[in-house]
């Protein structure tokens, strides 16, 4: 640039600077109370939640010769990954309870999902006029949603005994309510337009939840149920600590009596398991997203 | 016959329908006109019982519509069909399907849930799409139709109901001229070849005027015009309209100068 | 018309074979799946043992405890559970935010538009996707047994598996960015860490606090339950209490948590839509 550009003489920069630096500034105080409230939120947790950096300090060493003991082979000598057979010894089992879960969560999705889209509808507010019934729907739903599967099935399990039903049954009932959420949302945005010419055509209320209704939320609901199968397979993995079946049966049990390859032969099944699910469901998912 | 008594509708404050007494003929083609917001859906609606009367009744055949309920009310319904101006299909059912849902009333629920539709409705459905020459666009989504030929579908739905009456908010509001022309001949040929009563919301005057048999007028929810179309003179439309006359009119009234009717052709 | 159409049907028949077909495509496509459904479903119900009898057998046990529940009531031991709450959310809490931060330079190695590398971002989602493998209720296992048992257990373990869950759903917003205000930035000379700090950042962290936010909530419900496996919080008392049957101090439990997440649901929606106004 052959010549400098044009400065204001500083009598008319000087209030123009000085504005935007107190604009900015109202943004300054504003961060640093959101960052002051952080920092002493992270305190107080800090202090209750027993944080202990120091113990943290001589303990991350732990962390990763936990990882060491978990991935040495326990007949003494090298690597788990050097002696497969040794290390997947129970591997027929193991994959039997991976089925096992893996159908927990299916059965939990496929109740959790009938009933998810019922409470979506019967709580809209578009397609159902009777206000307590409406009520009571929504109210189940975040109800069901709320409380963590995990409790559902300590309750169910002292109920109903041990086993996966009670498991199955605590992801259906969680998975409803999530899934009734969700679809509450689909349901409550959907066009009305159809569903006035399915009524005016004579329709029952059926019928117009049929033909109007479902045509326009079906590719949503088919998305949210993948996913929250995905969920669900974490879920039905972990079910088992507290008796309500499924591969996490033998990996507390390897965890508690300190089997540690066993624990990592497990670990890496479960994770090879959902990252396959997961990449099943995503291309479904992927497909649905085109279709809508 | 259909027979309105004292009809009124209000909402809230506002009175939509105001104290409307009507009566139609069977086999009548009756135009109901009026300025937007002069209560002509909110009548049409009322007749399909989409919207309940606050005071008045409606009399078809001598039987009190007003107060049927459940599964009645959908055999109404059934009997009563309606075709709206953004046609309210189902985007994403096909076009079949969707002339089907006319058909609920004549078949078993759990045949039409779980869409085995009889081969016999299958015959009516499709009858009807040829008639209005849609025949082989039967598979495709509704949703991927031009307004014209889901206007047809509509209209096709409406008519394998086998309905007595058939109800129309403004039809052919959403639609270039000529499938508006297209539109209107077929409600015309469907009264004529079967005697359906047509009760249709009309915005434009000159299409009124050429396919009704009858013209009712309202504004501010109550009857201001009654008569066949040669008595609605461009005096009395103005009367009706006051400033949207010349919106509704194809052929300008003469007081008008002939600049406004390029403009709005 | 209904005589007409019926008379016409042969003639229909044959001019439109496709809509008088019994069996279509699609109709045998929906049944299959239909079908492989319920064939998973019975395979479930044979494997699981999901027998009827069991099942109405137990729901006459859960509502006697159902009756047993009301009134909620914590008892004696009102101080310790509300011990166990504060230091549920404190998890929930920390365990959030220290996820956040550390989740949010791996993201930036995740995400298409601002990684260094494609190796680099292969190999971090690689990782995410493991980390995201392991139930957070795992995790809480594995650092039992490296810090031993206790809330700080807990922390980590919300921690780590939120990097995970984090890392994902930020590098998926980062890479949602829009590219107009980035390339504003390159053609005026800006190198790539111009573009993402001025480009990429200021439209993607609201979007950023808001997921934080949301996930909040859910763990707080997560860090309800890691207490089972002896990671503190809430649910090393709730397991307590339904083992030694003390309904009325379950449901009290299980009341709070409820009440917990609806006021926090209340309060992050608020500061979301504060966000975004
Ligand atoms: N659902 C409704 N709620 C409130 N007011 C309405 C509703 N439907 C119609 N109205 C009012 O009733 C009057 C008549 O409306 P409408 O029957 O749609 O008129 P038109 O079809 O002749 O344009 C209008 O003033 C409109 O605002
Ligand atoms: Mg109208």
């Amino acid at each position: 640039m052959s010549q400098a550009l044009p400065l204001l003489p500083a009598a008319q920069l000087a209030p123009l600077l000085a504005a935007y630096a107190r604009s900015r500034r109202a943004v300054f105080w504003r961060g640093l109370l959101v960052a002051a409230c952080l920092v002493a939120g992270s305190l107080a947790s800090g202090w209750m939640a027993e944080v202990d950096l120091g113990k943290f300090g001589k303990h991350i060493g732990g962390f990763f010769s936990y990882f060491d003991r978990l991935t040495r082979l326990e007949g003494g000598g090298g690597r788990v990954w050097t002696d497969p057979g040794e290390w997947f010894w129970g591997l027929r089992p193991w994959l039997v309870q991976l089925g096992d879960t893996v159908l927990m969560a299916y059965a939990g999705t496929l109740f959790g999902a009938l009933g998810g889209f019922c409470l979506a509808v019967l709580g809209a507010a578009n397609l159902v006029q009777n206000q307590p019934l409406r009520w009571g729907a929504k109210r189940l739903a975040e109800f069901c949603r709320t409380v963590p599967d995990l409790v559902f099935a300590l309750l169910f399990v002292i109920a109903f005994g041990l086993g996966p039903l009670p498991g199955v049954m605590a992801l259906a009932i969680h998975s409803l309510g999530a899934l009734g959420k969700q679809n509450s949302e689909l349901v409550e945005n959907i066009d009305m337009k159809p569903v006035e010419g399915a009524i005016a055509a004579g329709a029952s209320w059926v019928a117009m939840v049929r033909f109007a209704v479902l045509p326009q939320i079906l590719p949503g609901f088919l998305s949210y149920s993948l996913l929250r199968f995905e969920i669900n397979v974490r879920g039905a993995a972990v079910l088992g600590f507290v008796g309500a079946g499924g591969i996490g049966q033998d990996l507390i049990e390897a965890v508690r009596k300190f089997y540690y390859n066993d624990v990592a032969a497990l670990l890496v099944l479960i994770i090879l398991t959902v990252v396959v699910i997961d990449t099943l469901t995503g291309l479904l998912r992927r497909r649905l997203l085109e279709a809508r | 016959m259909l027979v309105i008594q004292g009809l009124t509708r209000r909402f809230g404050a506002a009175t939509a329908v105001d104290n409307l007494s009507l009566e139609i003929p069977r086999g009548a083609f009756v135009g109901v006109i009026g300025r937007s917001g002069a209560g002509k859906s909110t009548l049409l609606r009322m007749i399909n019982r989409l919207q309940d009367p606050s005071e008045g009744q409606i009399l078809w055949q001598g039987q009190d519509i007003t107060t049927l309920r459940g599964a009645e009310l959908l055999a109404w319904r059934a009997r009563c069909a309606m075709v709206f101006q953004q046609f309210n299909l189902s985007p994403r059912l096909d076009v079949l399907t969707n002339v089907l849902v006319g058909r609920l009333h004549h078949v078993p629920t759990w045949r039409a849930l779980l869409r085995m539709w009889p081969q016999a409705d299958r015959a009516i459905a499709l009858s009807a799409l040829e008639q209005f020459g849609m025949g082989t666009l039967a598979a495709q989504a509704a949703g991927q139709l031009s307004g014209g030929q889901q206007q047809r579908v509509a209209l096709a739905r409406a008519l394998v109901q086998e309905p007595e009456i058939i109800l129309a908010d403004e039809p052919v509001a959403s639609l270039d001229p000529r499938n508006a022309e297209m539109v209107m001949q077929a409600l015309a040929d469907i009264n004529q070849r079967y005697g359906i009563t047509v009760l249709c919301n009309l915005h434009s005057l000159d299409l009124a005027r050429r396919y009704c048999t009858r013209l009712v007028g309202l504004a501010h929810g109550r009857l201001v015009f009654d008569d066949v179309p040669a008595a609605l003179t461009d005096a009395v439309a103005q009367s009706l309209y006051g400033i949207e006359a010349r919106d509704v009119m194809d052929s300008p009234p003469p007081a008008l100068p002939d600049g406004f009717a390029a403009a709005v052709a | 018309m209904r005589t007409e159409a019926l008379a016409n049907l042969p003639q229909l028949r044959q001019q439109h074979p496709a809509v008088f077909r019994r069996l279509t495509w699609g109709g045998v496509l929906a049944m299959l799946v239909v079908l492989a459904g319920i064939g998973l479903l019975a395979l479930a119900v044979w494997r699981l043992e999901l027998v009827p009898l069991r099942f109405i057998a137990g729901l006459g046990q859960l509502a006697h405890f159902i009756t047993l529940m009301f009134p909620p009531d914590p008892g004696p031991h009102l101080h310790l559970i509300l011990r166990g709450i504060g230091e549920t959310l404190a998890i929930a809490f920390l365990g959030t935010l220290g996820a956040a931060i550390i989740a949010l330079p791996v993201a930036l190695m995740a995400a298409r538009n601002t990684t260094i590398h494609w190796l680099m971002r292969f190999a971090s989602r690689r990782v995410l996707d493991g980390i995201r493998g392991i139930d957070a209720l795992i995790w809480a296992l594995i650092w039992v047994s490296v810090v031993g048992l206790g809330p700080f257990a807990g922390v980590l373990a919300i921690l780590v598996s939120d990097i995970g869950t984090f890392g994902k759903v930020f590098s998926e917003a980062l890479e949602a960015a829009d590219r107009k205000p980035q390339e504003g930035i390159l053609s005026a000379g800006g190198n790539g860490l111009a573009r993402i700090r001025l480009g990429v950042l200021p439209q993607v962290l609201p979007v950023i606090a808001g997921q934080v936010l949301y996930f909040f909530e859910s763990n707080v419900r997560s860090s309800a339950i890691i207490g089972i496996v002896g990671a503190g919080g809430i649910g090393l008392h709730l397991t307590e209490m339904i083992r030694t049957l003390e309904w009325q101090a379950v449901s009290f439990i299980i009341l709070l948590i409820l009440v917990l997440v609806a006021v926090i649901d209340v309060i992050s929606g608020r500061l979301r839509a504060a966000m975004a106004g």
